[in-house]
C-alpha cells in the first residue's frame, strides 16, 4: 500500500492509459491529422532524388535509415533550422547557458570560493538546470499599480530584440541566419532598441529603484553607443564593406585587430558597458538599488531578461570575433571525413551498410565553427574576467568615460586606418592583400 | 505579397501615427512614435532601400524617439503641454491636413514619379557615398558645418560654469 496514493490499484492504472491512448488516437485521426493535410496543402513540399516529398513518403525513408539522411541534410538547410537551431537561437542559447554555469564557477575560482558544489555531485554541474526549474515554478508578481501591457511586453521584447542580434553573427562560411549587405548597421540599429527596452519597462513596474536604473541604463548605453559605433568605422574602412560575412571573409591572412588595436580595445570596453557588466553595472548595482530596472521581475519573466542578456554576450563576443579576430578563418584542423564509409559503406562484422550522403556537413563549416567557438569562448571569457577583479565605478567617470576618452581614442584609430589607405597598405591594389 | 506587407505596414504607420496623437497617455504616445517611425523604416525595406531603412531604425528609433521618451518622463506635463482643446481648432486641423495631403499629392502625381522604373536593381550604398564625395561634396561639406556648429553650440549651452574640475576627480 502506497502512502502517497492510498486508492491506487493497478487494474484502474492500466484502464486509465488505454483510455488515454483511445483518446490520443482518436483525436489525432480526426483533428490532427485534417490540420496536418491542410498545412501541407499551403506549404511547398521539396523536391528530393526527383521524387516529390510527400508525407507518406517521409515516413516510408524514415523507415529505411540509409534514406533518412538525404531529408536530415534537407531540412539542416531550411530557414526553419538556421533560425531555431544552429547559427541562430538554439545554439546561441546553448553557449549562454554554459556561460552562465562558467561565470559562477569562473568568478569562485579567481575569488578562492568553491561556487555551486552540490547539485548534480560532480562540480554543481546541474546547478543551472536547478536554477532553471526554480525559476519556471515561480509564481510572477506583477505589482499593483503597475503598467501591466509594457511591463508583461518588455522582457519578450528583450529576448526578441537579443535574437534579431544573434540572427546577424555569421558562425561559418554561409552559415547565417540574416545576411544583409548592411549587416553592420543592422547590429548598430538593433543595439539601439535596448535602451528603450530597459527604461521603459522600469517606468513600467512603477517602482523608484528600477525607475533610476532604468535612466542609469539609458544613460550608460547612449553614451556607449556612440564610441561603439566609431571604433568599428576603422574596420569598414579597411574592409570597404558592410557585411559581416565579407568583413569575415577578408580577414583570411591577418586579423584586423593587428591593424586597429586601439578600435578594438573601445569595443570591448563599449560591450561591457552595453552589457551592463562590472566595472559598469550601475543600472542593476545590488548595493545601492536593490537590483536596478530588474527589481521588480519574478518568476520566468527574469529568467527571460537573464536569457536575453546572456544571449547578447554571445552576440557580442560573436561580433567581436568576426570584426577584430577573424571570424570562423583558422587552420585547417578538423580532420577530413574519411572516404572509404562513403564509397564502401561502413562494415559492422557480415554486415555493411551503405548510407547516402554521409559527411552531413563539410569539413569547412565544421572547422570554421569550431575556430569561430573557441574564439568566442576566449572572448566571453574575457569579458566575465573583470566581474571578479574591478569594483563599479561612479556615474560621472562612466559618462566621462563614454563621451570624451573613448570618443577621442576611437577617432585616432580611424585616422589610422584611413592613413594606411592612402599610403596603398590596405585596400585594393594595396601592399598587403 | 508585398502589396499584403505594404497594407500591413501602412495599417500600422498610420494608425499609430494616430495614436500617437489621441491618446491621453504621454508614454503610451511616445510608443506609437516609435512604432511610426519603425514602419517608415519597413517602406523603405519594401523600397529596396535597406541602408536608409537601418538608419531611420537607429537614428529615429534609438535616438530622438528616446530624447522624446527621456523628455516626457523626466518634465512635468504642463511644464510641456498646454493643451487648448476645443470642436473648431480640431477640424480646422483635420482640414489643413487634408489640404496638405492632397497639395503634396498633386505635386508627387504631377512630377515624373510616375515614369520612374521600378524593376531597376536597387542602389548600392557605395554609389551614395560616391556620390555625395564628388558631385554632392558641397553639400556634404555645408552639412558637415552646420552639424559642428551645433555640436558646439550644445557644447556651450551645457557647460556649467559653477563645477570645476578637480571636483570630478576621475
Amino acid at each position: 500500500m502506497s502512502t502517497i496514493a492510498p486508492q491506487f490499484r493497478l487494474s484502474r492504472f492500466v484502464a486509465s492509459l488505454f483510455d488515454i491512448i483511445f483518446w490520443v488516437i482518436l483525436i489525432f485521426s480526426l483533428v490532427g491529422l485534417p490540420i496536418v493535410f491542410i498545412i501541407l496543402f499551403y506549404i511547398k513540399l521539396p523536391v528530393i532524388n526527383n521524387q516529390l516529398m510527400t508525407p507518406y513518403l517521409a515516413m516510408t525513408w524514415m523507415a529505411d535509415p540509409s534514406e533518412t539522411l538525404p531529408i536530415i541534410k534537407n531540412l539542416i538547410h531550411t530557414t526553419f533550422f538556421h533560425v531555431l537551431a544552429f547559427p541562430g537561437f538554439g545554439f546561441a542559447a546553448l553557449l549562454a547557458a554554459a556561460t552562465i554555469f562558467v561565470e559562477r564557477k569562473f568568478l569562485a575560482k579567481i575569488q578562492l570560493r568553491v561556487g555551486p558544489l552540490y547539485c548534480g555531485k560532480v562540480e554543481g554541474i546541474l546547478q543551472l538546470m536547478g536554477d532553471g526549474l526554480k525559476l519556471i515554478s515561480k509564481e510572477i508578481i506583477i505589482p499593483a499599480k503597475a503598467d501591466k501591457p509594457i511591463f508583461w511586453v518588455g522582457p519578450l521584447l528583450f529576448v526578441g530584440t537579443a535574437g534579431a542580434f544573434v540572427s546577424l553573427i555569421p558562425v561559418a562560411r554561409g552559415w547565417v541566419v540574416a545576411n544583409p549587405a548592411v549587416g553592420l548597421l543592422a547590429v548598430f540599429a538593433t543595439i539601439g532598441f535596448f535602451p528603450i527596452i530597459s527604461v521603459l519597462t522600469a517606468w513600467a513596474a512603477n517602482n523608484k529603484w528600477t525607475f533610476i536604473g532604468g535612466l542609469r541604463a539609458l544613460h550608460q548605453m547612449i553614451a556607449f553607443e556612440i564610441p561603439l559605433i566609431l571604433s568599428l568605422l576603422s574596420i569598414v574602412i579597411m574592409t570597404g564593406t558592410l557585411n559581416l560575412s565579407q568583413i569575415a571573409e577578408s580577414q583570411q591572412h591577418y586579423w584586423w585587430i593587428v591593424f586597429a588595436p586601439i578600435s578594438a580595445i573601445v569595443f570591448f570596453i563599449c560591450i561591457l558597458a552595453e552589457l551592463e557588466r562590472i566595472p559598469f553595472d550601475l543600472p542593476e548595482a545590488e548595493s545601492e538599488i536593490v537590483a536596478g530596472w530588474l527589481t521588480e521581475f519574478s518568476g520566468m519573466m527574469y529568467g527571460l531578461i537573464q536569457l536575453g542578456t546572456y544571449l547578447k554576450l554571445y552576440a557580442f563576443a560573436g561580433l567581436f570575433t568576426v570584426l577584430f579576430l577573424g571570424g570562423w578563418n583558422g587552420p585547417m584542423v578538423w580532420p577530413p571525413f574519411p572516404a572509404d564509409i562513403v564509397t564502401q559503406g561502413i562494415t559492422i562484422g557480415p554486415i555493411t551498410a551503405k548510407i547516402a550522403g554521409l559527411p552531413l556537413f563539410d569539413q569547412d563549416m565544421l572547422n570554421g565553427t569550431l575556430w569561430f567557438v573557441i574564439k568566442t569562448v576566449g572572448v566571453i571569457l574575457l569579458i566575465l574576467l573583470p566581474r571578479g577583479v574591478f569594483p563599479r565605478i561612479r556615474i560621472d567617470m562612466l559618462l566621462h568615460t563614454g563621451w570624451y576618452k573613448l570618443i577621442g581614442l576611437a577617432f585616432i584609430n580611424i585616422f589610422i586606418a584611413l592613413g594606411l589607405l592612402y599610403a596603398g597598405v590596405l585596400g585594393p591594389g594595396g601592399l598587403i592583400q | 505579397m508585398v502589396d499584403a506587407v505594404f497594407l500591413a505596414l501602412s495599417v500600422l504607420t498610420i494608425g499609430s501615427a494616430i495614436v500617437a496623437l489621441e491618446i491621453r497617455s504621454l508614454i503610451y504616445g511616445s510608443i506609437a512614435l516609435m512604432l511610426t517611425l519603425s514602419g517608415i523604416a519597413g517602406f523603405f525595406l519594401l523600397l529596396d532601400a535597406p541602408f536608409v531603412a537601418m538608419f531611420q531604425l537607429s537614428v529615429y528609433v534609438g535616438s530622438i524617439a528616446v530624447l522624446i521618451l527621456f523628455t516626457v518622463m523626466l518634465v512635468r506635463r504642463e511644464l510641456i503641454f498646454n493643451k487648448i482643446e476645443d470642436k473648431r481648432r480640431r477640424y480646422a486641423g483635420i482640414g489643413l491636413m487634408l489640404a496638405l495631403m492632397l497639395g503634396i499629392g498633386m505635386i508627387i502625381i504631377g512630377s515624373g514619379m510616375k515614369s520612374i522604373e521600378t524593376n531597376s536593381p536597387s542602389v548600392d550604398y557605395k554609389k551614395i557615398g560616391e556620390d555625395f564625395l564628388t558631385y554632392y561634396s558641397p553639400a556634404l561639406i555645408v552639412m558637415a558645418l552646420i552639424l559642428a556648429s551645433s555640436v558646439v553650440g550644445a557644447l556651450t549651452l551645457a557647460r556649467r560654469e559653477d563645477m570645476t574640475n578637480d571636483q570630478r576627480a576621475d
